[in-house]
């Protein structure tokens, strides 16, 4: 009873958080009701997509791709060594383990886009700056990831390789790496889905690939042609997701496939990332100069304090408490509208080709840049925190369904059977047996994207949806770098609160 | 009472499982259905409870016939009979309440049902049965926390919840150590001697069967090769139930 008693009050209090949160973000559904024609303005303008623009969106797109192959390749090989640089289970002095994870952490805190932003300073306007932001992107989630990874796998085979007077780093590479490798690869996978996403934005910042051209479209309300890039992204996700999940079966051995078609999987998988490699156009270093980069360091090295302090709506304090506050209810709007979503989606609640339906549609939904839904939701609301609040609510959809639906497909039935056997309705079935068994995993899912919303909340600057991103890359394109130390410190640090509740939470929730 | 007659079961994949199979579960009996694995014991469960329908024959439930019977009807003749599995089938991350609870669901309005408003007198209902199966100190307690005697006592707390006049038992002690196994025989023969409730139990365990049941059955290849009491199951009788197998048995 006091358990319950507990759970009551954290849901209220929950609860109360999310309508100051709304309130504070000035969630305004009359507004939107009475403005809602807009909303399918655009879209509509997109239809019939311009076909003879295909031309010159291919070779774009292919740049998209190629910059997150390579991205992702070297993002998570690099993060093998500093996986093992910062894992408690292997040997290593303390203080390098604590300063590489620090820089993960740091890392951590920023999108790809303002990392892409960052990397066009240094390495100028084009693909290499682009690829550069992926692979530090993935760099430093797969890092994390993995030497979560490196401390939860079994000891026993390492330490016995040790014993026997094997060097660290070969015990790992024969007992760990091979442990841990499914996992890896399954993460890498993943993100390799994700960063086609990302890669298709970069362009807005002047870091390669088609979002130069979708930038330069919407500019000029040119909405057939955006419509066009719109449905190739949509096919490129498509085919990426099922990609991914094909080869994930087989790295978790779920598919098997005989030896030769194993070799000439590696084989194409090596000439592909080789050849994406390889054909990189180089980084443009006319425009970098030694002044500006000793410009950038020193400002980035003595934050704006006064920023720092101020406590009006110009203030880090009052930018960040909005950025928590969009990414709390993009989120949960978010996950409201996905869950009967991820349940028509799966075909185990639903025939199949409904099922199949649904989950393009949530692909569909997944695979539009962020900044176009920005660009719709402007035009109901315009520019502020209630853009962004619907804009990540949209995003959250896309990303939270696939997750839901993963689980619900993995749901073990027996309980639920056993109450259809008694005569219980379906949908009492759905509420008593198959919800209490994934509302943790929802729990754990919404969780997940919270703290990635609060990051990419800062990205959503660049659509004029409040938040913290305005100011930053506002800050960033004008050479402040004071005030962007102050406002990456900021990032920094409520990153890192973040994952310290996350943590909490997921104990409390286990 | 529950009769069974000449029931057959097709699959497309693996042929005919159930070849002409008859008998009769009388009132207040203990009936123990045997035979090697493939036998089609699992399948004649599934029939009789509803979940897998049988390529012919009848399946009578006090006269009612079930093996026809579709949405309402069907489920009204389900709301009789309390079922146990060998894998416990309960919701695990929920109390051990929660889940004797969720046997009320079908007499529940579907708005009752959804917002879980089970009401004071179930709840005290629930919580009777709880302690009747000897688990009165764990009513809150998360089914994932409790050992598998534990959780198969829930089960049976969940069947009984139904006050069901036939308990199905699919195999009820094969994911449970010999202790705990006959410790879960013994509640159950308890419950059908004072609650008069008929059981239908399959059983790999054969000993057990013949010390717990009052009425065994027989199977070998999908068809009835005994039917009769505990006391009349021979050597001979074993080697048609079990065949070559039956020495190690």
């Amino acid at each position: 009873m006091k358990q319950r008693r507990i759970r009551c009050l954290a849901a209220a209090a929950f609860v109360l958080l999310f309508l100051g949160a709304a309130w504070f973000t000035g969630c305004d559904l009359s507004l939107m009701w009475s403005r809602r024609d807009h909303l399918t303005d655009i879209a509509a303008k997109m239809f019939p997509p311009d076909w003879g623009f295909l031309g010159k969106v291919l070779p774009l797109l292919w740049a998209t791709i190629q910059m997150s192959i390579t991205g992702t390749f070297l993002g998570a090989v690099l993060s093998i060594p500093a996986a093992m640089a910062c894992a408690a289970s292997l040997p290593g002095p303390g203080p390098v383990k604590k300063a590489v994870r620090l820089c993960i952490q740091v890392l951590r805190s920023f999108p790809a886009l303002i990392l892409a932003l960052l990397a066009t300073f240094f390495l100028g306007i084009g693909s290499f700056a682009g690829t550069a932001a992926i692979t530090v992107y993935t760099f430093a989630i797969m890092t994390r990831l993995t030497y979560e990874d490196i401390e939860s796998a079994p000891q026993g085979p390492y330490l016995a390789l040790r014993a026997m007077g094997a060097a660290s780093a070969r015990a790992f590479f024969r007992s760990t790496l091979p442990e841990i490798l499914p996992a890896y690869l399954t993460n890498a996978l993943y993100l390799l889905e994700g960063n086609v996403r990302h890669s298709a934005i970069l362009g807005y910042v002047g870091a390669g690939g088609i979002g130069l051209l979708l930038n330069e479209k919407v500019s000029w309300r040119e909405y057939d042609k955006v419509g066009t890039i719109l449905l190739l992204l949509f096919a490129v996700v498509y085919l990426m997701e099922h990609l991914s999940t094909w080869l994930t079966r087989l790295v978790q051995q779920e598919r098997t496939l005989g030896r030769q078609g194993r070799r000439l999987l590696a084989g194409a998988a090596a000439a592909l990332v080789l050849f994406c490699t390889v054909t990189l156009p180089p980084p443009d270093l006319s425009r970098t100069s030694m002044q500006m980069v000793k410009m950038l360091f020193t400002g980035l090295l003595h934050p704006n304090w006064e920023l720092f302090f101020r406590l009006d709506s110009s203030g880090l304090a009052y930018l960040l408490l909005e950025t928590v506050a969009i990414a709390l209810v993009g989120t949960c709007v978010g996950a409201v509208f996905s869950v009967p979503l991820a349940f028509l989606g799966s075909s185990r609640f639903f025939p199949a080709p409904a099922a199949w339906l649904f989950r393009t549609l949530v692909t569909a939904i997944r695979s539009v840049p962020f900044l176009i839904y920005g660009l719709i939701f402007i035009r109901v609301c315009g520019p502020g925190s209630f853009t962004g609040v619907l804009t990540l609510a949209v995003c959250s959809v896309g990303l939270l369904c696939k997750r839901f639906t993963e689980a619900i497909d993995a749901l073990d039935f027996r309980a639920y059977h056993a109450l259809e056997a008694m005569g219980t309705p379906k949908l009492s079935c759905v509420r008593h047996a198959a919800l209490p068994q994934l509302v943790p995993q929802f729990f754990s899912a919404w969780l997940y994207r919270f703290d990635v919303n609060i990051r990419e909340a800062s990205a959503l600057g660049l659509a004029g949806a409040g938040g913290i991103g305005a100011p930053l890359i506002l800050a960033m394109n004008q050479y402040a770098w004071h005030d962007v130390s102050t406002l990456a410190l900021g990032m920094i640090a409520l990153s890192w609160l973040v994952d310290l509740v996350s943590a909490f939470c997921r104990r409390r929730a286990a | 009472m529950l009769q069974a007659i000449h029931i057959r079961k097709q699959f497309q994949r693996s042929g005919e499982v159930l070849r002409d199979v008859s008998f009769t579960l009388g009132d207040g009996e203990f009936l123990s259905v045997i035979g090697p694995s493939g036998a089609g014991k699992t399948t004649l469960f599934r029939i009789l409870n509803g979940t897998e329908l049988c390529s012919g024959g009848e399946v009578l439930y006090d006269g009612t016939h079930f093996e026809a019977a579709r949405g309402r009807e069907k489920r009204a003749v389900q709301q009789g009979i309390g079922t146990i599995y060998q894998d416990f089938c309960l919701v695990e991350n929920l109390s051990a309440i929660q889940n004797v609870l969720n046997a009320c669901l079908p007499d529940m309005s579907l708005a009752a049902s959804l917002l879980g408003a089970f009401g004071r007198e179930r709840s005290q209902q629930a919580a009777a049965i709880l302690r009747e199966v000897g688990l009165g100190d764990k009513l809150e307690e998360p089914v994932k926390n409790l050992s598998g005697g534990q959780k198969q006592r829930v089960a049976i707390a969940r069947s009984l919840m139904r006050n069901p006049s036939i308990l199905l038992a699919d195999e009820p002690v094969a994911s449970l150590d010999p202790v705990t196994g006959r410790q879960i025989l013994c509640l159950l023969r308890d419950i059908q001697r004072q609650r008069g409730v008929s059981i239908l139990m399959n059983s790999h365990n054969l000993d057990l069967s013949l010390e717990f049941s009052t009425h065994i059955v027989g199977m070998n290849r999908g068809r009835v090769v005994f039917d009769g009491a505990p006391g009349d199951v021979t050597e001979a009788v074993l080697r048609d139930i079990y065949g070559e197998a039956a020495e190690t048995v």
